[in-house]
């Protein structure tokens, strides 16, 4: 498997994305740059799953409460006291990442089916509090947030908020892709394939695991943020383990481990919750069937299709 | 708050839980011994459970059946559902050698399939229950008051219980399954079909499933939603040890129980979140849960 090989190819798609990215705000409608805007979102959101699941191996299912404390941190600040929103977002990256640190700490003391029901649990305990602490997140009522602010600008419409959301993206993917390919990226690696090996090579497991849900939880947050540059309502009843398990199957379906399969993924998964809305009826047959197919026929995802390397190699 | 009234509430949280909790406990042990051998931890059961409920009221509301056939083609449904699940769909995600995510991604497929289905038919429109074969007259135990039909499902499960723990100690069949969940290679050395044993297991959760989803539906309205119920049911799972039979069954009376008890003292608002501080709390302490072996380190 030549390296350049794939390089190139990557080389190529990111090309092709950015020029479609680049197109689009000159002719697409709003609802079609509303959708473009939530897959880039679901694109960080997968990115920071892919950190913690696929780059380290921690199966954590807590990934929506990370989400929705970027977007009431980021939302509620925006609403109160209208800084420039990098550093709204920024806010609702720290605190889930802190809150990511704590959770980080469990997965030092449980593995595999524990971590992911803790987790779970987590996750579900995170979704109460944004139901029952009315007096911050206004509960079931959901919360209106006011656009989103930066040099007197005022972010009113999908299409203004457009080329920040890009941009963001795109930040986070080449921090992604800076990470894996850092010292970091392979302590992580590392601890995925055999804690006691990494800890022999010198790796401090611990805080490798921490980190991992720390950059994770900050990646969640930071989607969070992004979401609030066009959305304008937040509902914590889309914030529970559907949106875990939509983010889930991003990555999974996209390729576990892989960057691409995780951002192809996010692009397809995104668009056929999308789709699906349409046809509410059929919606829960079609995707649990697209689901069982593609992990009756394909378990190591799209990725594995296009490289081809998934197919020798050991899980 | 007084001391008379706090032991009032003692009472009777830990008599309402220990029948809510028994309903839990038989879906906590039905998570379990799919788990055990199979190593799938199953997000479909509470879907596979609900389904058991639906097909039961289908046969009741639209077929005019008598009660003991519905219930009775309600269980036999549900385990052939659950068997053709395991021998359509997660043999071939375990031949292509699916870890751990991959199939957990499968029976989330699957519980999405069953309540898209479920939601197709319309019965789930209006939360309705099931007619209840007992009266629920109140019966006043200690200081505590539950119904007729309280006494009757915590005996039920309990009677389940001990059917299931005869059938794994005293059949050959139970036997099997035993030996597949201690070691699955070992028991395919000595004969056991392992497809055949695994596809038993699946179809014995349907009947577990099915019974608890009879026992609990004349009590509480059932909706397409209700699969919620086994997330209790794999947090008893998680404290009993999740590879614990008896650990499925005393982590499902610790739910309810601890469930009943925050709905009394402190809100039946907190009732939603009890579970799994619960679940928090015990793995802390006790990462592999009450009853749960050594924990397993990956070696290299």
């Amino acid at each position: 498997m030549s390296r350049a090989a794939t390089f190139s190819s990557d080389r190529v798609m990111l090309a092709l994305l950015a020029l479609v990215l680049a197109v689009l705000p000159f002719g697409a409608s709003g609802y079609v740059l509303y959708v473009v805007n939530l897959l880039m979102v679901f694109a960080v959101l997968a990115l920071g799953m892919h950190l913690v699941i696929g780059e380290t191996g921690q199966f954590a299912l807590s990934h929506a409460a990370f989400f929705g404390i970027g977007i009431y941190t980021t939302g509620l600040i925006n609403n109160h006291w209208q800084p420039p929103f990098v550093l709204s977002i920024l806010a609702g990256a720290v605190l889930a990442a802190a809150v990511g640190w704590v959770i980080g700490l469990l997965a030092l003391r449980m593995r595999d089916i524990y971590l992911a029901l803790a987790t779970f649990a987590f996750g579900e305990a995170m979704q109460w509090v944004f139901l029952n602490w009315e007096s911050v997140t206004n509960g079931s009522n959901g919360m209106r947030m006011r656009p989103a602010a930066i040099g007197g600008l005022q972010l009113v419409s999908d299409l203004q908020a457009y080329p920040f959301v890009v941009v963001i993206a795109a930040f986070m993917l080449w921090l992604t892709v800076a990470i894996a390919r850092s010292r970091l990226g392979s302590a992580f690696r590392a601890v995925r394939e055999s804690d006691v090996a990494a800890m022999a090579m010198g790796v401090n497991t611990r805080g490798v695991k921490i980190f991992a849900f720390v950059l994770s939880a900050a990646f969640a947050g930071v989607a969070g943020g992004m979401y609030t540059l066009f959305a304008s309502f937040i509902h914590p009843e889309s914030l529970g383990f559907q949106t875990t398990v939509l983010v889930l199957t991003m990555v999974v379906v996209g390729g576990l481990g892989s960057v691409r399969g995780a951002v192809a993924g996010a692009i397809i998964f995104g668009l056929v919750s999308e789709l699906l809305r349409q046809a509410p009826s059929y919606q829960e047959i079609i995707y649990g069937g697209i689901l069982m197919l593609f992990m009756m026929f394909l378990p190591k995802g799209l990725a594995s299709m296009f490289t081809g390397r998934a197919k020798g190699e050991k899980s | 708050m007084s001391i008379s009234d706090i032991w009032l509430f003692i009472q009777q949280g830990v008599l309402s839980g220990l029948v809510t909790g028994s309903v839990y406990a038989l879906l906590a042990v039905a998570i379990v011994m799919v788990f055990k051998t199979t190593d799938v931890p199953n997000f479909s059961q509470g879907e596979i459970f609900m389904s058991a409920g639906y097909v039961a009221l289908f046969l009741l509301v639209v077929w005019n059946w008598p009660y003991w056939a519905a219930a009775l083609l309600a269980i036999v449904v549900t385990a052939l559902l659950a068997a053709l699940f395991q021998h359509v769909v997660m043999q071939r995600v375990t031949a292509s050698r699916g870890a751990g995510v991959q199939m957990v991604i499968a029976t989330l497929g699957f519980a999405y399939v069953l309540k898209g289905l479920v939601r197709k038919t319309g019965l789930g429109d209006t939360p309705r229950s099931l007619p209840s074969l007992v009266p629920q007259d109140p019966i006043t135990i200690g200081q505590a008051v539950l119904t007729l039909l309280d006494l009757a499902i915590l005996g039920a499960a309990v009677v389940v219980m001990l059917l299931l723990w005869l059938m794994f100690t005293h059949t050959r069949t139970g036997q099997a399954m035993r030996a597949v969940g201690m070691n699955s290679r070992g028991a395919q050395i000595v004969g056991i079909q392992l497809s055949s044993i695994r596809m038993q297991v699946w179809a014995l959760a349907g009947v577990v499933s099915a019974i608890s989803a009879l026992l609990i539906t004349p009590k509480i309205l059932i909706t397409p939603d209700i699969g919620h119920l086994a997330i209790l049911a794999f947090a008893a799972a998680i404290i009993g040890g999740f590879s614990s039979l008896p650990g499925a069954v005393v982590g499902g009376f610790i739910i309810g129980i601890v469930e009943n008890l925050v709905g009394l003292f402190i809100s039946s608002n907190a009732i939603v979140v009890a579970p799994f501080m619960a679940i928090m709390v015990v793995l802390l302490a006790r990462p592999q849960g009450l009853f749960g072996g050594k924990l397993q380190v990956k070696k290299v």
